[in-house]
């Protein structure tokens, strides 16, 4: 009996239809709207009107300003969540005797909601009795406004999102140095190598496969970003901290309908195009090894 | 030289235990804020309450917190079900019959763990088909946005399955649906309640869609109705850090349970790509 008798398409015929109707089709079809000039005030018989609103989003400050922020939140929060997942992976891995409660202690902060993580940094970088104003008083120091002005703000949202997602890393990274077979390690050890030497050439080199597919889903969670600082800043003050995920959700707010549409777009396009380059570079970077 | 190991294990375990306050910290804060009256509650720190104010769980409760609770079970326990349940054929035709034409859709599914969620073009999608504003619209709406993830992962178990298990059972007059539910269903289980668990956690916390896709408070959400809350209370912030607790006990409380499957589900996306 041949393979398609055995395995009938009839069989993923409702799932496709699901995942065509709800994702495909807004996905693809829906993005005509980024062309109209659909807004509140203006829902029915629309007018195509090109690309004005794509250029109108692009060249507002509103587009590079989200376009930055976006790039810093997903930036930041990969590179230091990978360098801190090593880190601490590399430390729990060694013999050290709380091991199982140090990692779920780092750990617990992954399993709340970006929300619950939003609300309780909200209260840490609150200025009028903030827990870290309150511990940088003791030392003298003034109140600083930490979501009142752009950059510090942006700081605040970054840790937040750090401190989220530090455990899973370690999590991640510590799986896979526990993959690592002691075997490499003893032969390694025999022929003299030093714990550097260790680590470089035998432990980063066989676990850099898991830690690629793992910074490349924390820069397209990081790109993705929303719930954080909508509810830290709600993309304020202004639009300082606005990333493409709140500017979405505050143009569609504020009835520019079509043009929440266009940033919708242009965050599509972004977040192709960075996950292409990331796995161009992976790829060889690990052909390379 | 074994001594000086043990003696620089030592050290490191302390700076480990010193870091993780930042960690416990904030936890902390929260959890002992919550029992605080309003006045105290305002100083973010983590002195013990002068009075253990109890009332503030009843307060949060008695704001349709009963309600979103419910519409979350429904939502999740629905979502889940169809994430988990659509992926599964999916994957098993997608990663057995292995044609060209599987291998195409194979990589248009896997760009949706990519692409972002159109809200606006879904609103208008879900308009016309008469489901804008129901929870079960938003359950699809979950179930076409998570099924990329789910159906990587299950079709990279399923080639794991020796095919040679199909082949036995395709003697004994066993294909399509009868094969999938006797042979490699079965064998799945593992991997289904690790994708369940994982599913369950996204789908639970999830804020921007039900923002988006649920327009009535009666229908709310568990974080959305917890983000009103916080919005009408920002000043309360006893009520607020109590709303935060209650809010994370179910999440607390599945991770507790089924931490096995959380970790093997974490660490075997990542692994397994």
């Amino acid at each position: 009996m041949n393979r398609k008798k055995i395995y009938p398409l009839y069989l993923a015929v409702i799932p496709a239809i699901v995942f065509i109707i709800f994702f495909i089709v807004p996905s693809t079809v829906g993005y005509y709207y980024a062309f109209t000039n659909w807004s509140a005030a203006r829902t029915d018989s629309l007018k195509f009107v090109g690309l004005d609103n794509i250029k109108s989003v692009i060249t507002s400050s509103k587009v590079p300003v989200a376009f930055v922020n976006t790039l810093i939140y997903a930036g930041v929060k990969t590179v230091m969540v990978t360098l801190l997942g090593f880190v601490f992976a590399y430390i729990l891995n060694r013999d050290i005797k709380s091991r199982t409660a140090l990692r779920t202690v780092y750990f617990i902060p992954s399993i709340f909601s970006c929300l619950v993580v939003g609300l309780i940094f909200s209260a840490v970088f609150q200025t009028r009795h903030g827990t870290l104003n309150n511990i940088l008083n003791a030392f003298g120091i003034a109140n600083v406004q930490w979501l009142g002005s752009r950059w510090t703000a942006v700081f605040a949202i970054c840790v937040a999102e750090v401190w989220r997602n530090v455990g899973y890393a370690i999590i991640i990274t510590l799986a896979g140095m526990q993959s690592v077979s002691s075997d490499y390690i003893e032969a390694g050890k025999l022929d003299g190598a030093s714990e550097w030497q260790l680590f470089k050439n035998i432990t980063l080199p066989l676990i850099m496969p898991t830690v690629n597919v793992n910074i490349l889903f924390s820069l397209i969670y990081g790109l993705k970003m929303f719930d954080l600082i909508y509810v830290m800043t709600g993309g304020g003050p202004g639009n300082a901290t606005e990333s493409f995920g709140t500017l979405m959700m505050n143009e569609m707010s504020a009835g520019r309908y079509a043009q929440s549409v266009a940033v919708n777009l242009v965050f599509t396009v972004l977040l192709v195009i960075v996950s292409m380059v990331y796995q161009k570079f992976s790829s060889r970077w690990e052909t390379v090894e | 030289m074994k001594k000086r190991l043990t003696i620089i294990n030592r050290i490191l375990e302390v700076i480990l235990w010193i870091f993780s306050i930042v960690t416990i910290y904030p936890m902390l804060m929260v959890v002992l804020t919550s029992f605080k009256s309003k006045g105290e509650a305002s100083y973010l720190n983590i002195s013990l309450p002068t009075e253990w104010h109890f009332e503030n769980y009843v307060t949060v409760i008695e704001k349709d917190f009963i309600q979103s609770l419910g519409n979350s079970v429904f939502i999740t326990f629905i979502s889940v079900a169809l994430i988990v349940a659509l992926s599964a054929f999916m994957s098993f035709i997608i990663a057995r019959r292995d044609t060209k034409g599987c291998r195409i859709t194979y990589k248009i599914i896997t760009l949706g763990i990519i692409a972002p969620f159109t809200a606006l073009p879904t609103i208008q999608l879900l308009q016309k088909l008469g489901l804008y504003g129901s929870r079960i619209g938003l359950c699809f709406v979950y179930a076409a946005l998570y099924m990329p993830f789910t159906t990587m992962m299950l079709s990279g178990f399923i080639k794991g399955i020796p095919r040679e298990l199909d082949e036995a059972a395709v003697m004994d007059g066993a294909i399509g649906g009868e094969l999938f539910v006797k042979v490699v269903l079965p064998l799945l289980k593992p991997v289904l309640a690790t994708t369940g668990v994982l599913n369950f956690m996204w789908v639970w916390n999830e804020l921007q869609i039900p923002m988006y896709l649920l327009n009535s408070s009666s229908k709310w959400t568990l974080p959305l109705s917890v983000y009103n809350f916080y919005g009408q209370f920002s000043r309360s912030w006893n009520l607020v850090c109590a709303d935060v607790v209650l809010v994370s006990l179910p999440v607390i409380i599945v991770y507790i349970f089924a931490q096995k499957w959380v970790i093997a589900g974490m660490t075997a996306g990542a692994v397994k790509g």
